[in-house]
This record gives C-alpha cells, structure tokens and sequence, in this order.
C-alpha cells in the first residue's frame, strides 16, 4: 500500500501546485497553455491504462477523445444542449463506442489491434471530411450532418464568460485541473487494485492466470471502457475550452503527438504519461520557432527516445538512481 | 455488361497497385515481426524521386524508376541499421518498432514536405492515352501498371522460391534461431527485406502518383489499405496478400461504382472486421503457438 | 588432437538468471561424448553457448586451436560446428527437401550437397520417400530424423545432438541410435545430450554429468555403468 500512499500524495502536491499557478503567473498565455496540458495529459493518461497496463495496444484513444468532443458539440450546436449536459453526455458516448469497439477486436493478436484502431479512426475523419451534404443551411452557410472540413463553432460554454468576464479561461483552466487530478486518481486506483494486479499477473505469466480464471477479455473490456470515460470528458472538455471542434482531432499528426507523450513519458507507470505531456508540450513550445523543422524535431524526439530509451523518461530515472543508490562497482560484478 | 467490364478492369488496377504496396509490408512482417508505419513516407519518396529526376533532372523515365528504387531500398536499410537493428532483440520489439516507424514517416513525410513543397505534382512517369475494347475504356497506364505488377510478383516468387537468399529469408521468417544455426546471417537478411520493401514501396509510390498527383502525405491512405489487405490475408502471409489484394481492388470498385468513393474506405474496414470476427488470424493465417 | 572442443572456466545464462558456471570440460575429436543431467541444469544451454546462440559471460570455448567463443551463431557453424537443437527447430512450411537443403547452406557445404544428400538418404531412407511433404504434417519421429538429417547436410567436423531421443516410442529411440552409433563408428565427433543415463553410458566413449550447470562427474561409459549410486544421488534413478 506504501507505493500507493506515496502516489496519492504525490497527485495531491501536484494539485495544490496547480492550484496557485495561475495567481502568481499573469501571463494569460501560460495558464491556457497550461489548460490545454491537463487536457492532454488526461487523455495519456487514459491511455497509459489501456497501452501500459491493460497490453491492449490501441491507437483508438484519439477517437474515442474526438467522439467526446463531437457529442459534446453537436449535441449544443444542434439541440442547445447545456454544456453541463453536454459534456457527461459526450463521455458516455465516447464509453458506448469504446465498448464496440473493444468487443470487436480485444480477441485479435496485439498488431492487429494497433492496424484496425487506427483504421477507425481514419475512417471517421475521412468520412467527416468528405461529407459535403447539407444537414443545415445556416447564415454562414452549408452545414453537414457531422460539420464537414469547417466543424463547429459557437454551440456553447460553460458560462464563465458571464460570471468571469474576460479572465474566462481561469476558469477554464480550474475545471481542467479538476478533470486531470480525477483521471491521475482513477489511475492510481487501477494501477493499485486487484483489477492492476490481475493485468500484472497476465503479463508476467498468462498461461498461469488464465489456469487461475483471469479471463483476459473481460479485464480488457473492463479498462477499455472505464477509461473512454475520461477520454470522452476531456474531449468535451476541449470542445468547450477552445470553442470549435474540427476534424484536426482525428488527425494522424495529433495522435501522433499524443502517442509520443506516453512513449516518452514512460509506458505503464503513474507519472510518465503527466511527465512525457508536460515535455512533449514544453519541447512543441520550444520549437515553434523553428517553422517547418518542428515536425521533423518532434518526429526524431520520438525515434530516438524509442531506440535509446525504452522505458521512457521515467525509467531512465529509475535506472540512474537505481546507480546513484548502490556502491559504485556492484553494478559490474554481477 | 460494359459496366461489369468497366468495374473489373479498374478493381484489377486498384488490386494490382495495393499488391505492389502490401507484399512489401507481409514481406518485412513474416521475416522479422514488424509492422513497419513509415512504408507510406517511402512511397511518396517514390513518387518524388521519379519526378525528381526525370523533372527536375531532365532523364529519361528508366532513371527516374532506377533512382526512386535505389532511394527508397537505401532508406529501407537505414531504418533497420539505426531503428530496427538495435532493438530487434528486446522485449516489446513489435510495439516499440511500430512507434518508431511511425516517427519516422512523420519525419520523412516532413522532409518531403520541405524539399518539394504542397502544391499537387503531376506524376511525369506515366503514359497517356487510352484503350477501347468493345465500348470498354481502359487508359493505357492502367494496363501497363497491371503487367508491372504481374511482373514484379513473379519475380519475388522467383526470388524467394529459387534463389539461396530467397530461401534464407524464407527460413529466417520460419525460425530465426534454426537459421542462424544454418549459418544465415539474419542481419543481413532483414536489412535485404527491409530494401527489397523500400523498392516495392517506392513503385508503388510511383503507381499511385501516376493514377492521381504527387502529395508529401499521399502514402497514409495507400498504406492504411495495404495493412488492412495484410490482416484479411493474415500477417506475413506474403502470396495470400497478392489474392487479397485483387480481391480489394474489385470489392472497392464495385463499392465505389455503387455507394460511392466516399464510402470506399468505411466499407473496407467493415469488411476486415467481419473477416477477423470469422477468422481472428486473417483468411489465409494460421494460429500462431501459445500467443494467447 | 586438434580437433578437441575444449570449454574451460564457461559462464552463461539468460537475462539475470545464470545458468552455466565454472564449467570445464573436453569433447575429444573422432569419438561421442555424452553430457548427461537432471532436468533444466543447463545441457541445453550448454550447446547454445557453444553453437553462439547465446554469448559465453565469462571463459572460452575452443575447437582445435581456433577461439569460438564470442562468435555470432551463424561464424560458428562456418567453423564446423553443427547444432541439432532440442525440439528440433525445423522450418515448418518447407519440404522435406528443403529443410535438408537448408543444412548444407553455407558455400562449403553447398558444394557437395548432392553427395552428402545421397548419404543422408542412405543412413535415413524414410526420408527420401517423404522428400517433398511439408514439415509442418511429420509425425514426431519423422521430424527428428529430419533435424538430424538437415544436421549432417552441413558435414561439420563436430555434431552435437540435443535429447535426439525425447519423446519417441522406443522402437523410434532404437531406430536413432543405430543411426547415431553408425556416425560414431564412422569416426565422426558426436556431441550427446541424452537424458536417459544408461543409453548414453552404453554407447559414449566419454560421459560428463552437469549438475546444477556445473560438472559433477567424468568418465568412461562403462564406469558410469558400474557406479550405480552417482546416478542416484544426481538423477534419483
Ligand atoms: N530462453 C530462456 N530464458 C530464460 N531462462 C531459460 C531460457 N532457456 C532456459 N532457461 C532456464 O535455464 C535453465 C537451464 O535450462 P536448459 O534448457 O539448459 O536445461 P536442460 O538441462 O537442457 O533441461 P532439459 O533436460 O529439460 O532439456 C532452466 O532453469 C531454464 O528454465
Ligand atoms: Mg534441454
């Protein structure tokens, strides 16, 4: 329990620290920044449970995110759905499709998995791009049923514009802090329950478990739908904090990113995603700059980190205190 | 009837072009267990080095096929020298090399971007005009990509049936420790794969190009196609993916011809899933040991 | 001789796990040394050390006067040392034919293929009538005379042959013998793990009992045949 103790706490140092943050920083740029952060670093979290601790190598998570945050959209762009029910709404959507999608393919052979998922999500923004019907026609002009290149706008807040004025985004970046600090707890309690175990003791020793009646799919099923939860919030959550929602967020550039964050960070432990969405972010922020070198930065960070470091940020800690911790010399007698 | 002719001779062509991509891709899967993602960035640097050369340059079009090959089988080497090589014996292999190549197409797909720009280019290395065959149309680059398939094919079979570094990779896909034994240098083995994969992808690259334009980001479609091929087929089975790639090419054209192209893709990946829930190994993919 | 594989001071093993230690022993060129054990105390491991599918940790291995160890699998049977592993290994969507082939693919041996292959028929004709059926449908027995038959296609200077008895029907396991003891006769270098200790002490000219991946006992065949109490202290036989 120690493991977890050490964990909880450290979410909970995490918080207060957010906390203060957007009272001693008055740049309005690093607190949105900052918001757009506990967004990402929901979905790798998220994530991290499915990739690192459930072995199902998906690449859905950025679909099951977009599914959120159309719901979300279409549901106040269409009907003018509150916000407040939009985005739950918007979540439960996102489990629905994740519970389909898992019990489609959680029996495949792990590639196969990685090819269909990402498959999927293809498919979805090119059928949303290639729709050119009219839904509606609106003063700004055709709409189709899924909003087409263009996507939405305008379907609504979560009304700290009235409340706020126009320190709005504080109050946006609250509710983002809100959203990651319940996705790390919902982490941490996975990571440290029977279910946790169970899935350690499927990938130390499968055959063992399955003679102890560990059904593997159902588990799988289980954290597959579990985590579209917070997937599909901070979806709807990136829908009302930026206002629009376009079919950007199917991209293969984003899912891209999103992928390298867990990679980075370290697959399977409790900080390396928080960790790799916080470098990732800082290293995009870093190179902006750069103009069109950015993307071939980002894509050597990734290789590199791949090949050089396995275990990630977080195992590369590990390793070097691991060293620091023992006498030098026992490390070679071995 | 026309219409049946129609829709047969352009699923051929379409089956024929997703053949050419996807045995590349069951190639590197049988012999070494990887998926490789950057095989789409290595067909729209097949394209570009064909137009390099022949537009830029000014050579004639059996450069510019000879140059994007070489390219491209160069590539297809570097990527096993400085990402697949180094962690071919670790755990986690399959998983780690598919982020890495995902890297590495977006890095290539970048540098493409950068050195040619984003406008649409046509394709020089094709070949105008058309056919017509009893009110049946068939352009004349169609065909031609129809023979160039069959050849191709035929000479991998060749290759991997008859000659001694077919059989060594034939032998390292079946049981790398046992072909070591034999004295195979597996190394080399998957480097030559991972070439003879970049060739493949830069024809293919060209092929495409010729049917459409040249895009830095024209390989992502061609090769989410040609990895659903490879799962009906099954992974790795190198001839099943040929029939299956035929079978595609029709099925989309006559999905196209009905539904429309919108629908082409979405249908696609309904059928694979269909396939997979009868079959989770693929049509012609056995059940592999304990995997459980 | 010169053609002694010598092991001395060996260490190897898997990941942290170590398995072989201090283990010195000597196969002697032209005659069948046999390495006997109990279950999972490294005999095969003591074969992949040698053949390079796994790297020595500490030690030498040697063949005559050439250093083996520290060469890649694939340097290593260039040397002459041909590895028949325990399970067989076979490639299974080949013939029968081509599996053989395989044996003999390096160039020296490429060159006379078709005489050895003749060899091989002769000392396993079973094979020669299943030529051209796929590995993946032999039975059991079929399978082992393939592996050993895809072992002697490479005519290396030393043969080491991982439990070629293990899970036969005895009229099999018989069969395999006569075939190994042909080989010996020959005046071939034979390499034997077995498991059962009384067949390997009845045929081998040298006996190494591993335990606990180190060596417990040598000697001829014919002592371990007179030292019932070694095998029950170590085999519990
Ligand atoms: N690839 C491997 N990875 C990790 N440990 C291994 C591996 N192969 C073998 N071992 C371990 O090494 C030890 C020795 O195994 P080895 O196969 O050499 O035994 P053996 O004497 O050949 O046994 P047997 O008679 O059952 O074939 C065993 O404890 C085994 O579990
Ligand atoms: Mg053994």
């Amino acid at each position: 329990m120690t493991a977890m103790r050490r964990d909880l706490l450290l979410c909970g140092l995490f918080a207060c620290a957010a906390l203060v943050w957007p009272m001693i920083s008055d740049m309005r740029y690093s607190v949105t920044q900052t918001t757009f952060f506990f967004i990402w670093a929901t979905v790798v979290v998220q994530w991290n449970l499915v990739f690192g601790i459930g072995g199902i190598f998906s690449l859905a998570q950025v679909a099951i995110f977009a599914i959120g945050a159309y719901v979300t959209a279409m549901l106040g762009y269409y009907l003018g759905t509150s916000m407040l029910l939009a985005m739950p709404a918007g979540a439960v959507a996102a489990v629905a499709a994740s519970l389909i999608l898992g019990i489609a393919c959680l029996r495949l052979y792990g590639p196969y998995v990685a090819l269909l998922t990402i498959c999927v999500s293809q498919v979805l923004y090119v059928l949303i791009v290639n729709d050119t019907d009219c839904f509606t026609n609106p003063p700004s002009g055709c709409m189709p049923l899924m909003g087409g290149v263009r996507g939405f706008s305008r379907f609504g807040d979560l009304g700290f514009r009235d409340w706020l004025g126009a320190g709005f985004y504080i109050g946006n970046y609250y509710v983002g802090l809100l959203l990651l600090t319940a996705a790390i707890l919902f982490s941490i309690v996975i990571i440290h329950s029977p279910m946790g175990l169970a899935f350690r003791a499927l990938r130390d020793n499968p055959v063992y478990a399955a003679a102890r009646g560990v059904d593997r799919f159902r588990y799988q099923l289980w954290i597959f739908g579990l985590s579209a939860f917070f997937t599909g919030l901070s979806g709807a959550f990136y829908a009302v904090n930026t206002g629009v929602v376009g079919p950007v967020v199917f991209s293969f550039q984003h899912l891209l990113f999103l992928l390298s964050m867990i990679v980075i960070g370290g697959v399977g432990t409790v900080w390396g995603p928080v960790i790799g969405a916080a470098v990732l972010m800082l290293a995009d922020e870093a190179m902006r700059e750069l103009g069109d070198f950015r993307d071939i930065g980002m894509g050597l960070l990734l290789v590199a980190c791949v090949v050089l470091m396995p275990r990630g940020l977080t195992g590369l800690f590990q390793d070097i205190s691991r060293r620091l911790a023992k006498p030098a010399g026992t490390e070679g007698a071995r | 009837m026309d219409v049946f002719f129609q829709i047969l001779a352009s699923g051929l062509t379409l089956g024929a072009v997703y053949a050419i991509s996807t045995v590349g891709l069951a190639l590197v899967f049988g012999a070494m267990n990887m998926l490789n993602m950057s095989h789409g960035a290595l067909m729209a640097l097949g394209g570009y080095m064909a137009w390099f050369t022949m537009t830029g340059l000014g050579l004639p079009p059996v450069a510019g096929m000879l140059v994007a090959v070489l390219v491209c089988a160069g590539v297809g080497v570097m990527i096993y020298l400085l990402i697949a090589g180094p962690m071919l014996h670790s755990e986690g292999f399959e998983t780690r090399v598919f982020i890495a190549t995902i890297g590495f197409g977006a890095m290539l797909e970048s540098v493409i971007l950068m050195a040619f720009g984003p406008q649409p280019k046509p394709q020089p290395l094709a070949v105008q005009g058309g056919l017509s065959v009893a009110e049946v149309h068939l352009p004349v680059q169609n065909l031609l990509i129809l023979v160039l398939a069959m050849m191709l094919m035929a000479a991998l079979a060749l290759l991997l049936q008859k000659s001694r570094i077919g059989r060594a990779i034939r032998a390292t896909a079946q049981n790398r420790d046992a072909a070591r034994l034999m004295g195979v240098r597996v190394g080399m083995v998957y480097a030559l794969v991972l070439a003879i994969s970049g060739g493949l992808a830069a024809v293919s690259g060209i092929t495409v190009s010729s049917l459409s334009s040249l895009l830095p980001n024209m390989g992502g479609d061609p090769m989410l196609k040609a990895f659903i091929i490879c799962v009906v087929a099954g992974l790795g089975r190198v001839p099943g993916s040929v029939i299956a790639a035929l079978f595609i090419g029709l099925f989309e054209a006559v999905v196209q011809y009905t539904v429309g192209v919108r629908f082409s893709f979405a249908s696609l990946l309904l059928l694979v899933i269909v396939v997979l829930i009868w079959k989770p190994q693929g049509v012609f993919g056995r059940h592999q040991g304990v995997r459980l | 001789m010169s053609d002694d594989l010598v092991i001395s001071d060996l260490a190897a093993g898997y990941g942290h796990q170590s398995v072989l230690h201090d283990l010195t022993l000597r196969a002697e060129a032209g005659r069948l040394t046999a390495i006997i054990g109990p279950n999972g105390h490294g005999k095969t491991t003591l074969l992949r050390a040698i053949s390079g599918l796994i790297a020595a940790r500490t030690g030498e291995i040697r063949l005559g006067a050439e250093r083996i160890s520290g060469l890649p699998a694939e340097a290593v049977v260039a040397r002459g040392i041909v590895h028949v592993p325990q399970g067989d290994l076979l490639f299974p969507d080949m013939t029968v034919l081509e599996n053989l082939r395989m044996g003999a693919f390096l160039p020296a041996a490429a060159r006379q293929e078709r005489t050895v292959l003749e060899e091989v028929y002769t000392l396993l004709p079973k094979l020669r009538d299943r030529e051209n059926q796929i590995a993946r449908t032999l039975s059991g027995g079929e399978r082992r005379m393939v592996g050993i038959g895809r072992g002697l296609m490479a005519s290396g200077r030393v043969l080491m042959l991982d439990e070629p008895s293990l899970g036969l029907a005895p009229i099999v396991i018989e069969q395999i013998y006569e075939v190994i003891a042909g080989l010996r006769r020959a005046g071939r270098s034979i390499l034997l793990v077995e498991e059962n200790a009384m067949r390997a002490a009845a045929i081998a000219d040298q006996v190494h009992l591993l335990d606990h991946g180190t060596l417990a006992w040598s000697g001829t065949g014919a002592e371990l045949s007179g030292r019932p109490e070694l095998l029950e202290t170590y085999l519990g036989v």
